[in-house]
């Protein structure tokens, strides 16, 4: 069983390769830590067998993913605890999520699948694995990865991010909204958009939290490689 | 407006109440850039107060109008999307609702995009206050095919609606008085009804809340409510007697949270959106005669990147140019005539009063140098600059600009919209400091401050042309311009990465391009040319005043000594010009002129050819220093307003810094080099 930093190493590295490939740049920047913090760490994990350094970047290992999905699946679970149960409000659960996962044994964990009734997704939108370590699919790549022309769907907001998701929300872009790329900004710059009329730019960093879904839009939409 | 005497720092409650003498309070509530600030313009005439709440860099204008008999009061609240906490205008739009109680609320709202616009139209409905709507822009939704049917709208809001041209003054009137008829009548309109599955979850809520024996700021049961579920206790002050209403509010967001499975507060802007839109819907019909072309369709070309970085370049050489050489010539014009005409009176003034001694002489550099100084830095540049300035941002153009730009600023630490005081500062470092306070946070502020020093405005560019330029050559001259260009990148690099904290995202509204019309324009740009006029005026007289005082004592041939070292030591320079860099505050090009007619006076007439006693390196390092140090005064002021006076200091020393490190790296390097 690996300790609390490592387990929330394995979140992070998990959480990175669903978007791309997990760095140990990306990484130290999601943890807040330092380059060479993340260089000892990543060095015990592969010791562990959980991870493996294919080129530099970072992979997780089947017994890896498997730790890495038992930890999300806590987290998740957690924070319908606290939202469902608890009542607490939807903004604060995140931070004290991340407190409780560390102590939620498997016994919990199926007690409180129970009791919730099988949920689905976390308060946030995100799909819960299972036991045994399946997960549905993430539907949906972040809105900064498509180019002029493209006609989508959002279909959640990264992140947690609850203040964005609320400013969002109040010019009318929250799930279910459809939203049309038409200009892209030089040098990875921002992206106009146009929603219901309106038309907004939005940074790279705020596009990349607007998870958006394809299913409607022609087939013409060019996808732009990531830097 | 002058009866009472208002800091920029006092309540917005208390200059409220000092201005309103029982007369009606109006207040203006609306989406950026739907004609709100027009509207008030129209409204009010040139005596405007300005009042933020502390912590908080939202302006709200106050002022006063006239109808018939009588008076009102009118505060032009910050434009804003929504009434929420999210972003800081609309925590402060909401805040100022509540806490001022307007006896009116007048919703300006833009006919070209009224879904959006009635958003926040049915929030403030929400909150319960006597409004009236304007519809704004109906010219330009005529343009656009459309035509808004203003009782359709009346009828389903359930408050007056009226259309208007607020920049033409078209229907304006009727709004006032309709407004001032909702004041008197103090009618609350009813509130709005959202689908009847989330209705039923406020409900409890609203009940709780009515049997309050007392609701904060006199709010109405449902306004309570909604604030609570929204998530805004703060602005209530949750009292014990509060505490039960507050608990169903926190269920019935549990309870919204399990029905919708999302967050409540996106349940209740998807609830409101769709009614915005319901209503919207039903009021808009097409325009008979279809659509009319217009400068909408510019649009296309100025942000999409191929077209519209061309033209960004085009516009920022023509907003360049334009300072540099209309800004120039207006200067020399201006200070020949200043020369011929107001010199001779204030000097015979002066001499009247003060004789012809030293003292007169000191009066004279204040009085007449300095009065002259911000007058030909004011009428040629700022207010130039602000002409220009008010027709890219009433045509729409700054935004094109700001999302072109904005990943090249990113990288200096700013937002996209930080490129426009960069080249402006090149025609004039003192309009450019002012354009910095448009920067969304301090910390761009303060970098684009640092930044606009390092500039070199027409004045330093003069002294680098006359000093190097005419002496040795244009490709020296090119290199002190790569030098100082250099350091100031350097400068926004660096401060990107020591300052902490980082340029924040960017979601921006693109707004549609709008004729912009000439009275409007001159009217803004007067307001702020005001500012710098009366503000900054006084104090680069006082600084000419000591100055004057320092040359004319003849004390200033006493900072030779102290400055000896730094001048002659390290940067290799004869001491007069140390001086003459000292003078140079007061206007950078007077650094030159002073040169020549202090050589003259110490070394005779021979010296009026600066190479007599300057080799080249000399030259070039005295040109570098003075592009790079000290900003002149009329600028320092302008900084001092905008930074503090902590803060304008660390710029202006680090200037100096900078400026001495430089010149005495490049006194050494280019003798090496084989220079002389």
């Amino acid at each position: 069983m690996p300790s609390e930093t490592l387990e929330e190493y394995l979140e992070a590295i998990y959480k990175l390769s669903e978007h791309g490939e997990a760095r140990p740049s990306r990484l130290a920047e999601a943890m807040s830590v330092s380059a060479p913090t993340v260089t000892s760490t990543l060095k015990r994990l592969k010791a562990g067998g959980l991870i493996t350094r294919p080129g530099g970047a970072v992979a997780l290992t089947p017994a890896g993913r498997t730790e890495a999905l038992s930890i999300i699946r806590r987290h998740r679970l957690a924070e319908r605890l606290l939202v469902d149960v608890l009542g607490m409000p939807w903004e604060d659960v995140h931070e004290e999520a991340c407190k409780l996962e560390h102590a939620l044994s498997p016994k919990v964990q199926a007690a409180l699948e129970t009791y919730l009734v099988n949920p689905d997704v976390c308060p946030h939108g995100h799909p819960i694995p299972s036991a045994e370590g399946d997960v549905a699919e993430p539907t949906g790549e972040p809105l900064c990865g498509f180019d002029t022309g493209a006609d989508v769907e959002i279909v959640r907001i990264e992140e947690e991010d609850e203040r964005l998701l609320s400013y969002l929300a109040s010019l009318g872009m929250y799930p279910g909204t459809r939203v049309k790329v038409c200009d892209v900004a030089p040098f990875q710059g921002p992206l106009m958009v146009e929603v219901n009329g309106s038309r907004y730019a939005l940074g790279r960093d705020v596009a990349a939290k607007i998870v958006v879904g394809s299913s409607k839009a022609p087939s013409a939409t060019k996808k732009l490689t990531r830097r | 407006m002058s009866r009472v005497r208002l800091g920029p720092d006092d309540d917005p409650a208390v200059v409220v109440a000092a201005l309103r003498e029982d007369d009606p309070v109006i207040a203006l509530l609306g989406n950026p850039n739907v004609g709100k600030s027009s509207l008030f313009n129209r409204l009010t005439g040139i005596g405007v107060e300005t009042a933020h709440y502390p912590g908080t860099t939202q302006v709200m204008n106050l002022g006063d109008t006239r109808v018939g008999e009588r008076r009102a009061v009118v505060i032009d609240l910050p434009g804003t999307y929504s009434l929420s906490d999210q972003a800081a205008e609309s925590a402060v739009t909401r805040r100022a609702l509540v806490e001022l109680r307007p006896d009116v609320a007048v919703a300006v709202v833009d006919a070209t995009n009224l879904a959006r616009n009635l958003y926040l139209v049915v929030q403030a409905i929400d909150l319960g206050l006597p409004m009236v709507v304007a519809l704004n822009l109906v010219d330009e939704a005529e343009r656009k095919g459309l035509a808004i049917d203003a009782a359709v709208l009346e009828a389903r809001l359930g408050v007056p609606v009226l259309p208007c041209v607020a920049v033409t003054g078209e229907g304006v009137d009727a709004v006032v008085h309709a407004a001032l008829a909702t004041a008197d009548a103090s009618v609350c309109p009813m509130p709005p009804t959202y689908d009847a599955p989330f209705e039923a979850l406020l409900k409890p809520v609203v009940t709780a809340a009515a049997e309050l024996p007392e609701r904060p700021g006199d709010l109405s049961p449902r306004a309570v409510a909604m604030l609570l579920f929204e998530g805004a206790p703060d602005l209530l002050g949750i009292s014990g007697a509060m505490a039960h209403v507050a608990g169903a509010a926190a269920e019935a967001r549990t309870a919204s949270q399990e029905a919708y499975a999302e967050p409540p507060q996106v349940t209740l802007a998807r609830e409101r959106h769709a009614l915005a839109g319901t209503v919207a819907e039903a009021a808009t019909g097409a325009r008979v005669g279809g659509r009319r072309r217009g400068p909408r369709d510019l649009w296309a070309l100025t942000s999409s990147p191929k077209t519209g970085v061309p033209l960004l370049v085009f516009v920022m050489a023509a907003l360049f140019g334009f300072l540099f050489v209309v800004g120039d010539f207006l200067a020399t014009g201006f200070s020949r005539l200043w020369a011929t005409f107001a010199s001779p009176v204030i000097s015979s003034a002066i001499h009247a009063v003060a004789g012809t001694g030293q003292v007169a002489e000191v009066l004279r550099w204040g009085f007449d140098a300095g009065i002259e100084a911000s007058l030909a830095i004011g009428l040629p540049y700022i207010l130039t600059f602000y002409v220009l300035l008010a027709i890219l941002e009433d045509s729409g153009y700054l935004n094109s600009l700001s999302f072109l730009a904005d990943r090249v600023m990113h990288h200096l630490g700013m937002h996209g919209r930080g490129l426009l005081p960069l080249v402006a500062a090149a025609g004039c470092n003192v309009p450019a400091m002012l354009a910095v306070r448009d920067l969304p946070t301090k910390r761009e502020r303060l970098i684009g401050s640092t930044l606009v020093a390092l500039v070199p405005c027409s004045a330093r560019t003069a002294v680098i042309l006359g000093a190097v330029g005419h002496y040795i050559g244009w490709q020296p001259a090119l290199g002190v311009f790569s030098v100082v260009f250099a350091v100031g990148i350097g400068t926004g690099l660096g401060m990107n990465k020591l300052f902490p904290g980082h340029t924040g995202g960017l979601v921006m509204e693109m707004f549609a391009f709008r004729r912009p019309r000439i009275g409007g324009i001159l009217k803004k740009a007067w307001a702020q040319f005001k500012e710098f006029l009366f503000v900054a005026t006084p104090i680069v007289v006082v600084g000419s005043l000591v100055l004057g005082a320092l040359y004319e004592t003849g004390w200033l041939w006493k900072l030779t000594g102290p400055l000896e070292p730094v001048v002659v030591g390290w940067l290799g320079l004869p001491a007069i010009a140390g001086l003459t860099l000292v003078l140079g505050t007061l206007r950078k090009e007077l650094a030159l002129q002073l040169l020549v007619t202090m050589a003259v006076v110490a070394m005779g007439s021979a010296a009026s050819d600066l190479t007599t006693f300057m080799t080249p390196t000399n030259l070039f390092v005295y040109a570098l220093v003075n592009a790079i140090a000290v900003p002149c005064i009329s600028t320092i002021t302008v900084l001092v307003r905008q930074q503090g006076w902590a803060r304008a200091v660390g710029i202006v020393a680090f200037t100096i810094g900078v400026a001495l490190l430089v010149g005495g790296i490049f006194a050494r390097l280019l003798p090496a080099l084989g220079w002389a």
